[in-house]
């Protein structure tokens, strides 16, 4: 057995993880909100990628702007309707209301769009390397993947809307006194939030099937990658997503496909007792 | 909240539009009525299965009820179902059964989809002492609890993997490998113990035998263990979102053997459309197809083509065995009413033990520990767009076809 396959196909699949786990770790960051809708935006991104790819025969990757879009508004409307409401009152409170939507729409999708898996078939071949072979799709969903996070990256570090985002999530107080018009800020993190989230879907549309059954288990990838990672940060998420992608790939190998999810969670439940603010994670820091 | 009463019985006999001498009957009739619960998964993971159970139950029932209900001692009785969403939550379709039971007070409950979820309301069922027919659940491991009251309309998994190695051995003499590969859940994994444990007994290689946990969102480590192995035959077993994603990453990763069988996904529709050209050659083995072709069956359908046909025209779309073993098994259910002349459970449940009959579906006859035996299930391929069966030879529309 090549080791190289082996760390390739960890690689891969980390950069999709990353790309799972950054916006729910921004919005974890930020509003202090364990955003339970995270899943459910993801399938719901890759549904309305699917349709448009199974309907209209547009490509995924032309669609993935305009999924974005509409994810990012869906994500600002909740959070200004609704989850500003509570956003200051204990996690407990916002992640319940946020596991109540999620409730509502992941129910509405599996009612409208049934829990049938679907995908989009464009089998775009493999490329072969030195031995190593890679799916196109993959390797193009990680290139995406690694595109995405590296934009939300720099949008925090040079642009005003992130200065301000982190300036909220440094000190709300001095923030808004700042001039800083927090519900706004938090209301655009969700919806970048959200955005990430529609823009894995639409990259996933090509890679997995797309179905409700999976929302919780993308759900729970983000959480464990935020853990392993460091929360708040976008070099967290990726570095998480990696290290959970590689950490997988091995103990599906070396310890059979069946402990490979156990060994993930194991790293965690050990870094959230050595190393509660992950492996690259800073408080304070974005 | 959730619960909704079929009240077509009323509606059925309306449409008919039967002059009022009959409407007096049915409103004499009405008085008694056989009351079946079912806890179904409308919402989450297995949605598409408990509806699934309730439109081909809703078929039923229309089909029962027009004839003005069923006769039992003489009598005619009204079938009324009560179901709850339970969605696709284990412990509360256990509390929605005892709900049934002791709220609706039902005669006799039909279990949801799945062994896992089977089992638990099995446990509830036991404990009130109430017939529980179970139409989606083939594990031995559900049945080999000491319940007295349960019932399977769908044959042990063991015979399943028996009859395809056999068949596979036949018409490919050089197979000598099989790579095995199981979601670590209920029914897929004793699928992938049963075939495992069939392979070996025929004398083949079992180069690769391992489960994938539930939640696995990649295969690439099996893929590539299992391409290394060189298999003549890849084994694998799951939900349909498990096999769509495990055969494109098999294509992907080049694992290329002449047989792949993935279970049961193309019992499915959903399996072809998710996977396009890649579903093509993939093998299951599946309890019942509608080419199976049985004849002076019991209940509102007298033949599997009656059944089809009804089928066909309610829907629009193929019926798969979800259906077929669904609806028959409310044919069994009936029947055991009939033969023990009234609701009581007891006298039902005993009825049960005792069903000897021929149903649209094949022939139903409880084992010992409840589930149906002496059937042949057939094996099926996908070929083009088309599901071909190989295996019964009777009933055979297809030669195996190996994949290139």
């Amino acid at each position: 057995m090549d080791i190289l396959q082996i760390l390739v196909n960890g690689i891969v699949l980390g950069a999709l993880y990353a790309c799972i786990a950054v916006g729910f770790s921004l919005v974890w960051g930020v509003l202090n909100v364990i955003n339970m809708l995270h899943g459910s935006f993801i399938i719901l991104g890759g549904y309305l990628t699917f349709f448009a790819w199974f309907y209209l025969g547009l490509n995924p990757i032309l669609v993935l702007p305009a999924v974005a879009l509409v994810l990012y508004l869906l994500g600002f409307a909740l959070q200004y309707l609704f989850i500003n409401k509570v956003v200051t009152a204990p996690v407990l409170t916002t992640l319940t209301l946020t596991f109540g939507l999620d409730m509502i729409l992941y129910n509405l999708m599996t009612v409208y769009f049934t829990a049938t898996p679907r995908r989009v078939t464009l089998d775009l071949g493999i490329v072969e390397f030195l031995g190593v072979v890679t799916p196109v799709d993959r390797l193009l969903g990680m290139g995406l993947a690694l595109l995405l996070t590296a934009l939300l990256y720099l949008v925090m570090r040079g642009s005003t809307i992130g200065r301000a985002i982190v300036a909220v999530r440094m000190d709300r107080q001095a923030a808004a006194l700042m001039g800083i018009r927090v519900n706004r800020i938090y209301a655009i993190t969700f919806g970048i939030g959200a955005l990430m989230a529609g823009a894995a879907g639409a990259v996933f549309a090509m890679v997995f099937p797309v179905t409700t059954n999976l929302t919780g288990v993308f759900l729970g990838k983000a959480f464990v990658i935020c853990v392993i990672g460091g929360l708040g940060s976008v070099p967290g998420a990726l570095v998480g997503g990696l290290a959970l992608g590689v950490i997988e790939s091995f103990a599906g190998f070396l310890l059979g496909p069946q402990h490979a999810i156990t060994v993930g969670f194991v790293l965690m439940l050990i870094l959230l007792v050595v190393r509660p603010t992950g492996l690259v994670g800073v408080k304070g820091y974005e | 909240m959730l619960g909704k009463s079929w009240k077509s019985a009323v509606a059925a006999t309306a449409a008919a539009g039967l002059v009022s001498s009959a409407a007096a009957v049915s409103a004499l009739a009405a008085e008694e009525v056989l009351r079946i619960g079912a806890p179904l998964a409308l919402t989450g993971g297995l949605a598409d299965e408990g509806k699934k159970q309730e439109a081909v139950w809703q078929l039923w029932l229309d089909k029962v009820n027009a004839d003005g209900g069923v006769e039992v001692g003489g009598r005619t009785m009204k079938v009324e179902f009560v179901q709850y969403d339970y969605q696709t939550d284990g412990k509360r379709a256990g509390q929605l059964a005892e709900k049934l039971i002791t709220d609706d007070e039902v005669d006799v409950l039909m279990a949801p989809f799945g062994s896992g979820h089977t089992k638990i309301v099995a446990a509830v069922a036991e404990r009130y002492q109430v017939p529980l027919i179970a139409c989606v659940a083939s594990s031995v491991s559900v049945y080999d609890q000491g319940f007295q009251y349960l019932f399977g309309t769908l044959a042990p998994n063991t015979g399943m993997t028996e009859s395809m190695t056999a068949y596979f051995k036949e018409k490919m003499p050089e197979l000598r490998s099989v790579a095995v590969y199981g979601r670590d859940d209920v029914f897929p994994k004793a699928m992938a113990s049963a075939l495992a444990d069939s392979a070996k007994s025929a004398g083949l290689e079992v180069t690769y035998n391992e489960l994938y946990a539930v939640g696995t969102m990649d295969h690439s480590a099996a893929m590539s263990a299992i391409k290394a192995a060189e298999p003549d035959w890849v084994y694998m077993t799951g939900y349909t979102q498990d096999l769509i994603l495990g055969r494109k990453q098999m294509q992907d990763l080049g694992v290329e053997a002449p047989i792949i069988t993935m279970v049961t996904g193309p019992a499915y529709r959903e399996f072809t459309e998710g996977l396009g050209e890649l579903a093509d050659g993939v093998t299951s083995s599946t309890w019942w197809h509608h080419a199976t072709a049985y004849e002076g069956a019991v209940g509102p359908w007298e033949t599997t083509a009656a059944f089809y046909a009804d089928f066909l025209e309610a829907f629009g779309t193929d019926p798969d065995y979800v259906h077929g073993s669904c609806a028959a098994a409310a044919d069994v259910l009936v029947n055991a009413v009939q033969t023990a002349g009234s609701t009581d459970k007891q006298a039902v449940r005993d009825a049960l033990a005792a069903t000897e009959i021929l149903t649209f579906y094949g022939p139903i006859d409880f084992g010992e520990n409840g589930m149906n035996q002496g059937r042949e299930m057939p094996i099926i391929q996908v070929h083009g767009e088309e599901i071909k069966v190989l295996y019964p030879a009777a009933i055979a529309d297809a030669d195996l076809k190996m994949i290139d």
